[in-house]
């Protein structure tokens, strides 16, 4: 039941060797609305003690949250 | 590693309902609500407007210390700022989400919910005897809970359905990007609502005026950021508001997001339900969820207590609560995001060639039914997008 998001395939690893960005949080923008975390494919963002976090081997560096953020918050970086 | 029968994740409208209900239909149970945030209802994620009808199914306004203001007209203003009022009776109501929030908490406490503030979940396993661990961690440091039906109704981040296995991702077509602020000291008609569309305003969406009194208003925008000019919501907003309110002092702001899609494929799994925003239970035309979200929550809590009255958590038996929610609104919700579809082909031009006959037609005519029939007449060439409303 835990293997992964139905409709998989987001997490395999053949993705994130081809991952060139990953997507990066800027908390002191981010308003913790978790907007985000519905629009990641491979479910890399996490809300931890409400602060976001994002899972590096996780993110595929697709873009899909960055331009969506209200604030800004996010930004692809180097992976 | 404390025992219950029903853990509700979140206590926004979704989940105080849940929880309030789940304990009214079946009191022998123990029933836990938790709440992230130090305080039920804030921070505001919200624009607050309600429709009267909903709302009365589960509280009474009027003279309610949770509600902001009463509304009797809709505004609809078109890109080029020109102006159509609608007015209705009863049309609704602007909250005070903080307060609406603490009164439904206050609603399951009575009935006899246990609330923790300041607690999150973060995390869940199933147990070998067919329960849920649920890994708890807040003001009382770190702990769990073993439950026999978690309630999912955690809000857009939906993490209780995630870790239950559904699938609650969400196409970026499909997801509003919102911000709003809290603007003082401005002139316009308190007891209206107005929204206004356009692409250099919200690009598929629309922002809002929404009175919270006079000369105060919850002032935002919700857009669809692929349709952006790379500006995101916020930035968009600024430019509205410095437009139209110059003089106003923003005295407070939030962002969010707003899922405008049709409800998840599945609401349920062995021992989960999810409920609210989490399950996308909201309406994809206006945005709208608060009363989505206590239907939703009457519903979950519901079926919840029956199912452990009867021995059987299985996702077998909680499917009634997916059936019953999309013959309640779920099939309503497919159909009106099949008119947003429509909608996206109509440019800025249609909505102001829409706005000026509308005005021809006199106020006290002006019913939302007349609109849209007019509109045909003038403009035939709506038809076959006004056509596709009812396939």
């Amino acid at each position: 039941m835990l293997d992964g998001p139905p409709g998989g395939g987001y997490r395999s690893p053949m993705r994130r060797a081809h991952a060139a960005e990953v997507a990066v949080v800027d908390l002191a923008v981010c308003d913790r609305c978790g907007l985000c975390l519905p629009l990641c494919p491979p479910e890399a963002i996490h809300l931890e003690l409400s602060d976001l976090v994002v899972d590096r081997q996780a993110c595929t560096g697709c873009r899909k949250c960055v331009a969506p953020c209200p604030v800004g918050a996010l930004a692809m970086v180097d992976a | 590693m404390p025992d219950v029968d029903v853990l509700v994740v979140g206590a926004g409208p979704a989940g105080a309902v849940a929880a309030a209900h789940a304990k009214r239909a079946a009191p022998e149970l123990d029933v836990v609500l938790l709440e992230r945030d130090r305080a039920v209802g804030a921070p505001v994620r919200c624009a607050e407007g309600v429709g009267d009808a909903g709302l009365r199914e589960f509280a009474e306004p009027d003279g309610a210390p949770w509600v902001a203001r009463k509304i009797s007209r809709v505004i609809f203003v078109a890109p080029d700022d020109s102006e159509v009022k609608v007015a209705e009776r009863d049309v609704g109501w602007i909250l005070d989400r903080t307060r609406f929030d603490a009164h439904l908490a206050a609603l399951a406490v009575a009935a006899g919910a246990e609330l923790l503030v300041g607690t999150e979940a973060s995390g869940m396993t199933r147990t070998p005897d067919g329960r849920w661990g649920v890994a708890v961690r807040g003001l009382r440091g770190e702990s769990s809970y073993r439950a026999k039906v978690v309630i999912g109704a955690d809000g857009v981040e939906a993490m209780v359905g995630r870790w239950a296995g559904l699938d609650t991702r969400v196409p970026a077509r499909d997801m509003e990007s919102c911000a709003q602020y809290v603007v003082q000291g401005i002139d316009f008609d308190p007891d209206a609502i107005y929204l206004q569309f356009g692409d250099a305003v919200a690009p598929g969406g629309y922002a809002w005026v929404f009175p919270k009194g006079v000369g105060i208003a919850n002032v935002g925008l919700g857009l669809v950021a692929l349709k952006s000019d790379g500006r995101n919501a916020r930035q968009y907003l600024d430019a509205w508001v410095g437009r139209r309110y110059p003089g106003g002092a923003r005295t407070g702001y939030t962002v969010g997001g707003v899922i405008v899609h049709t409800t998840v494929q599945q609401t349920y799994a062995d021992g989960v339900l999810v409920a609210g925003d989490a399950a996308h239970m909201i309406n994809p035309l206006s945005g709208g969820g608060i009363v989505n979200a206590m239907k939703a929550g009457r519903l979950a809590g519901c079926t919840a207590a029956a199912a452990i009255r009867a021995g059987d958590t299985t996702a077998r038996r909680l499917a009634t609560y997916h059936h019953a929610w999309m013959a309640l609104l779920g099939q309503d919700h497919l159909k009106y995001y099949r008119i947003k579809q429509a909608l996206e082909t109509v440019d800025d031009a249609f909505f102001n060639a829409l706005a000026r006959t509308v005005n021809a037609i006199p106020q006290e005519r002006r019913t939302l039914g007349r609109i849209f029939t007019h509109a045909l007449v003038k403009h035939p060439q709506l038809i076959p997008v006004a056509a596709r409303f009812f396939i």
